[in-house]
């Protein structure tokens, strides 16, 4: 095992850890709805979702580095460049972000002052942590980059997913910049407070993620470097021409102009129409592939993302996405339907199938099955379906009674919020929810465990 | 746009793409295993995509560039698995891993 894949082991762990901590501020922030006077002045749900949210971040994140250290030395033949840094970064990073979470826990919020936004909070929306905390950020994203292109320009070798994961760095060091300016227009600085929220996370995430499948699928299925690179590229292709001005539709109801709504509405129209195309894909590789799979968790989890992206991004996004609908749905429960299922389908789907490939590989078992796996695929596919569920009905009341009856007052928002179909739909998430967090129990059992002895299939399948 | 629009239209978008998530998954599973009939299944799933796109375009209150843009959507989504699936046999032949 490579140097670069034990840094990696560590890194899944500190995002399976975060990953548990989400869950469990997840099921916190649900509780507040149910019990809204529930730790009042003692702590507020607006501490418990910024954690939900910014361990979200961070932990995919993490699993996104960890897979990365993974897979390059493999796919250069050379140990990854800068290693020592590489180590101390990552103990920086699991200290910023503990120190960080300790901060929101006891100290939760201070004067609106420069010393608040440097030691307590930033106060934006899913960039809280401070800025001593967002500069240590930049700095492990620098350490990280020099390992990626020092070893390409060390192994002088590059290939076609190099290529794009070398020039998605750029934006993803340049768009988290974004995160450091504090306008105190909030028009201009939602306006580019989306530019960190959906380029870097909607469209360098995908393309970051799209890298990592790329490998995981070569190495899981034994997808040819063509087949995989080709479809990288068109990916590449897709995110960039209908992701990038897709960005629109945060810019409708924010005090940009209005020929905003017919290029935000136009972009995200399109955006369901690759994801067609992934679900294709998806179906052939699965039948073409399907007996050959030495890793039958990463397999299930590879193809629940292509479904889980679609129905998440695309049925989920589109039902919203027009500016005619979204002025009635935007910053409901309905948006947060969204996001849980699209976040869901397109990131946390991939990563666990890496979590797997690493296990396989730790292991050391050719064939890699069992059950637990099984209840926690499942437990975790039914617990999101049912939590984006209610939320959906959640959010829909809040649409049809707080927004077009209630015309969106404060008393037509605390209406909709006592209405009885938005409180069985927060019940609903919650209790779905308590399945999701199930699902993550028996996922971390798996994990720990080491893997049972079965036999490989020794006849193929029907063939494709 | 009145409550009740509202509600019908989102969910009216929400089954369009659904509709053609299910085209292209049958039409996807159908040549796969060699099934005319999930192809059939899967030519009737554009069909219902199309009538909600043309149902969008009579009964909702969208403006006349958003229905023309999910008519339009709902014809393409009819290209798209056939044009991908052809793709894809292409470039899998050409690894020899064609089926």
């Amino acid at each position: 095992m490579y140097r670069s894949q034990k840094l990696s082991l560590r890194y899944f762990t500190a995002a399976i850890v975060l990953f548990g901590v989400m869950i469990l501020f997840g099921l916190l922030s649900a509780l507040y709805y149910l019990y809204p006077s529930m730790l009042f002045n003692v702590f507020n749900f607006s501490t418990s979702k910024i954690l939900h949210i910014d361990t979200l971040v961070i932990w995919l994140l993490m699993a996104f580095m960890g897979a990365v250290y993974w897979y390059l030395p493999k796919e250069l033949g050379h140990e990854v460049v800068g290693m020592r840094l590489a180590e101390i970064t990552f103990w920086v990073f699991c200290a910023v972000v503990a120190v960080v979470a300790l901060v929101f826990v006891f100290v939760q919020y201070g004067s609106a002052n420069e010393f608040t936004l440097w030691f307590i909070n930033q106060g934006r929306k899913y960039v809280e942590a401070p800025r001593w905390a967002t500069i240590g950020v930049v700095a492990v994203m620098l350490v990280f980059a020099y390992n990626v292109i020092g070893t390409a320009v060390k192994a002088r070798r590059m290939t076609g997913i190099m290529w794009v994961l070398v020039l998605d760095l750029i934006p993803l060091l340049i768009v988290y910049l974004d995160a450091f300016p504090a306008p105190t227009n909030m028009s201009v600085d939602l306006y580019w407070w989306w530019w960190l929220v959906h380029m870097w996370v909607e469209s360098t995430w995908e393309v970051l993620i799209g890298c990592v499948m790329a490998l995981v699928l070569m190495d899981v299925m034994g997808t040819s470097r063509r087949i995989v690179e080709a479809w990288l590229y068109i990916e590449v292709m897709l995110v960039l021409g209908a992701g990038i001005l897709g960005l629109g539709h945060h810019y409708f109801w924010i005090g940009t102009p209005r020929y905003w709504l017919g290029i935000g509405g136009f972009f995200s129209a399109l955006e369901p129409l690759p994801l067609l195309g992934m679900v294709i894909h998806s179906i052939y590789d699965a039948g073409m592939h399907r007996m050959k799979t030495a890793n039958r968790p990463a397999f299930y989890w590879i193809t629940a993302e292509a479904f889980g992206n679609f129905i998440g991004a695309g049925v989920w996004g589109f039902m919203m996405t027009l500016p005619q609908i979204n002025l009635f749905s935007h910053g409901t429960q309905w948006t947060v339907s969204h996001g849980h299922f699209a976040f869901y389908g397109a990131y946390v789907c991939g990563v666990l199938a890496v979590f797997y490939v690493a296990k396989q590989k730790t292991a050391g078992t050719e064939f890699l099955d069992g059950r637990a796996w099984k209840w926690s695929f499942g437990l975790f596919n039914f617990g999101m379906i049912g939590m984006v569920m209610g939320l959906l009905i959640a959010g829909m009341a809040q649409a049809f009674y707080g927004r077009a009856i209630g015309g969106s007052t404060l008393m037509a928002f605390t209406q909709a919020s006592e209405n009885p179909w938005f409180i069985a739909g927060m019940y609903a998430r919650m209790g779905f929810g308590v399945i999701f967090a199930l699902g993550y129990v028996v996922l971390v059992y798996d994990l720990l465990t080491a893997p049972r002895r079965v036999p490989a299939p020794q006849t193929p399948m029907e063939p494709a | 746009m009145t409550p009740a629009a509202l509600i019908e239209t989102a969910v009216l978008l929400g089954l369009l793409v659904l509709a053609g998530g299910g085209y292209a998954g049958l039409y996807g599973y159908g040549r796969l295993r060699a099934r005319p009939a999930l192809v059939a299944a899967a030519t009737a799933c554009w069909i219902a995509a199309l009538a909600i796109a043309l149902a969008i375009a009579v009964v909702t209150p969208l403006d006349a560039g958003w229905k023309v843009l999910v008519v339009v959507s709902a014809i393409v989504y009819a290209v798209i698995p056939p044009a991908t699936w052809r793709y894809l046999e292409r470039l899998h032949v050409a690894e020899g891993e064609g089926p």
